[in-house]
């Protein structure tokens, strides 16, 4: 069982790295640099329904200091903390409510994110007006969310397997 | 079920498009500073980012700047002759200068031929008796006093500007006169605003308005809120300033300069009548003639020069001078608020 | 996959980040600050919409008197040699500035009414 589990860490934070680096590459209309969509939530939502919430944080972690370290930089990386740490809690909450599936999860996961990465970029810059892109950022984590709870619910049914043989 | 999801994501990614166009970059930017020309700064124009207009900004004070200490005729600066290095040499031996300055000096011979000499830069010996006062005046104004007229006439003996002796190929300059001086501030910052803005230009900043102590210059064009390109929109100040109408006219201004005299910039109070800092040449006294004077033409140095010499004329020979050069246009604003202007004025009014 | 709790939840997001919008939008607007600057720093902000009359600096040495009545700024007071702040017409429009030099006073107001003027020159 060890060895899967170290194949399934090493699985999802490339698939992390290969997220984080399309999600380098599209551009966000919000004048923050280090601002991200949340594509590598997936990695996150995927090791909370798989391994549990403890995991889910420890990748999450090492996945955001390499990113970061990788294609980003120390602001980047603080906003990263932010919008996981938020992230991360939330899903962990959200998993206790009977009824919602993997995509409800997903997108508070989702919006979560976003939030947490305004709040401390409104920190940083030390400006009230950041709060202006607060509902467009919600949307796009809702959005973001829900499609990444869609693959997820997919990634998961599958690994599922892969673990239990 | 379907539908729903369907809808539901229909509906997301209309909210996302209508929040991306509100927020789609709003790329007007403003700076302004206080450190130059003894005077206000103001920078407005449209870049990609705010990381880039600061970038222009900060080139533009720059190249301000430069021209800023080497016209400078109060202070010295560290290695570079200067106005002020030219002033305390006249009469003992030429001065190397900055080749910026030896074009600045030919430029205010040629506005002292044009203008008859009612712009002369050589005039300092006679503005620097009125400063000395008015500062005085600033500052005690309980014992502000005028200067004195025999000290005046005496002072006006030294400001030929012959006595300007301009080497080019040496880049040298000599004021034979020793009592003579150089006194730049009428032509100093619209010369200085112009060459500053043809470099910025070069170096991408294509729509902006620059304004150094009221000497505006607009390049290119500005956007309305529906995102179209419009004129800049200029205002000329209104002399009375206890009005509620801040602005006499709205110019529409694509490339063009506006330079605005007025009695109400600077002066002290003596005895409760005001004295203001345009001295007429003829009278040596502040100039009489007008409330307010606008020159609007592509050039900010010639702007600058003309506010100047045209502040000190008689408004006949005033139109005249202007009519006879081509893209000039003036606005004469008399004390009893009634007003003038040269035939192609109102082409540039909104 | 697709459960209902998890639509539900979908709405009431929406809904929220709907609400969130239109209330940013409107406090936007009433949002017109006074803003003063000294030596380059901001050091204090005054809604428009409040009356206040205010010392920027200080009476012993160098002085501005700021006051916003009304909706409208002016300097009532300096002890700068010049007074060309006090001298100044009052300002009420966003990116309209008073400037006392000497101090090295800025009185900006941002957001707001937006002029039609984009320079003044004088």
């Amino acid at each position: 069982m060890k060895s899967k589990k170290v194949v399934l860490y090493g699985l999802l934070i490339a698939l992390a790295f290969i997220l984080s680096y399309i999600e380098s590459i599209i551009p966000i209309p919000v004048p923050i640099p280090g601002i991200k969509i949340g594509l590598a939530n997936l990695v996150v939502i995927t090791a909370l329904y798989l391994m549990g919430p403890k995991q889910a944080f420890v990748l999450s972690m090492i996945r955001i200091v390499l990113v970061g370290f990788t294609f980003g930089n120390l602001s980047t990386m603080l906003f990263s903390f932010a919008g996981g740490l938020l992230s991360w809690s939330l899903m962990v909450l959200a998993r206790k409510i009977k009824g919602l599936s993997i995509t409800g999860v997903s997108i508070l996961g989702g919006v979560g994110h976003n939030i947490g990465q305004i709040l401390v970029a409104m920190f940083v810059v030390n400006s009230s007006s950041l709060i202006y892109y607060l509902p467009f950022l919600i949307i796009s984590g809702l959005v973001a969310g829900t499609v990444i709870g869609m693959v997820g619910a997919i990634i998961t049914i599958r690994l599922k397997k892969y673990v239990k043989e | 079920m379907r539908k729903k999801i369907v809808a539901m994501v229909l509906i997301s990614i209309m909210l996302i498009s209508v929040n991306a166009c509100s927020i789609k970059s709003n790329n007007r930017y403003s700076a302004s500073f206080l450190e130059l020309f003894d005077t206000v700064t103001t920078i407005v124009g449209y870049a990609e980012n705010k990381e880039q207009f600061t970038e222009y900004s900060q080139m533009i004070y720059e190249y301000l700047d430069e021209y800023n200490r080497l016209f400078d005729i109060y202070n010295e600066y560290d290695g570079i002759n200067n106005m002020k290095t030219i002033n305390d040499y006249a009469g003992i031996e030429p001065v190397k200068v900055d080749p910026i300055i030896i074009d600045f000096l030919l430029y205010s011979k040629e506005m002292y031929t044009l203008t008859d000499g009612k712009v002369n830069i050589a005039f300092g010996a006679v503005l620097s008796e009125w400063h000395d006062h008015r500062t005085e005046g600033l500052n005690n104004p309980d014992i502000a006093t005028l200067p004195d007229m025999n000290t005046l006439q005496n002072n006006a003996k030294h400001t030929d500007i012959e006595q300007l002796i301009i080497n080019e190929e040496a880049s040298t300059v000599f004021l034979k006169d020793p009592e003579m001086s150089l006194d730049v501030g009428a032509i100093a910052k619209g010369y200085a605003v112009e060459k500053v803005v043809q470099k910025i230009k070069d170096a991408g900043f294509e729509n902006g308005t620059i304004s150094v102590g009221g000497n505006v210059r607009s390049f290119g064009m500005k956007f309305d809120s529906d995102g179209n390109m419009v004129p800049w929109s200029i205002g000329i100040q209104n002399p009375d300033q206890a009005s509620l109408e801040t602005t006499l006219h709205l110019l529409n201004f694509s490339e063009d300069s506006l330079v605005t005299s007025g009695i109400y910039e600077r002066y002290y109070t003596v005895e409760g009548k005001q004295y203001h800092h345009i001295i007429d040449p003829e009278t040596l006294m502040p100039a009489d003639y007008y409330a307010a004077i606008s020159i609007v033409c592509l050039d900010s140095g010639l702007a600058d020069a003309l506010s100047t010499a045209i502040f000190n004329i008689p408004y006949e020979k005033g139109i005249a001078l202007i009519e006879s050069l081509d893209g000039v246009e003036a606005l004469w604003v008399f004390k009893d608020e009634k007003e003038k202007y040269s035939s192609g004025f109102l082409s540039f009014v909104k | 996959m697709f459960k209902k709790k998890d639509i539900q939840l979908a709405f009431v997001i929406l809904i929220i980040a709907i609400f969130a919008l239109i209330l940013i939008t409107l406090t936007k607007e009433e949002g017109a600050t006074v803003v003063i600057t000294v030596n380059g720093k901001v050091s204090q902000t005054f809604p428009l919409n409040e009356n206040h009359t205010m010392i920027i600096g200080d009476e012993s040495t160098e002085y501005n008197i700021l006051e916003i009545k009304d909706g409208f700024v002016s300097m009532t007071d300096a002890n700068c040699p010049d007074k060309l702040c006090v001298k100044h017409n009052s300002i009420h429009f966003s990116h309209e500035s008073i400037v006392c030099l000497p101090h090295k006073v800025v009185v900006e107001i941002q957001g707001g009414e937006e002029s039609e003027v984009d320079m003044i020159s004088n």
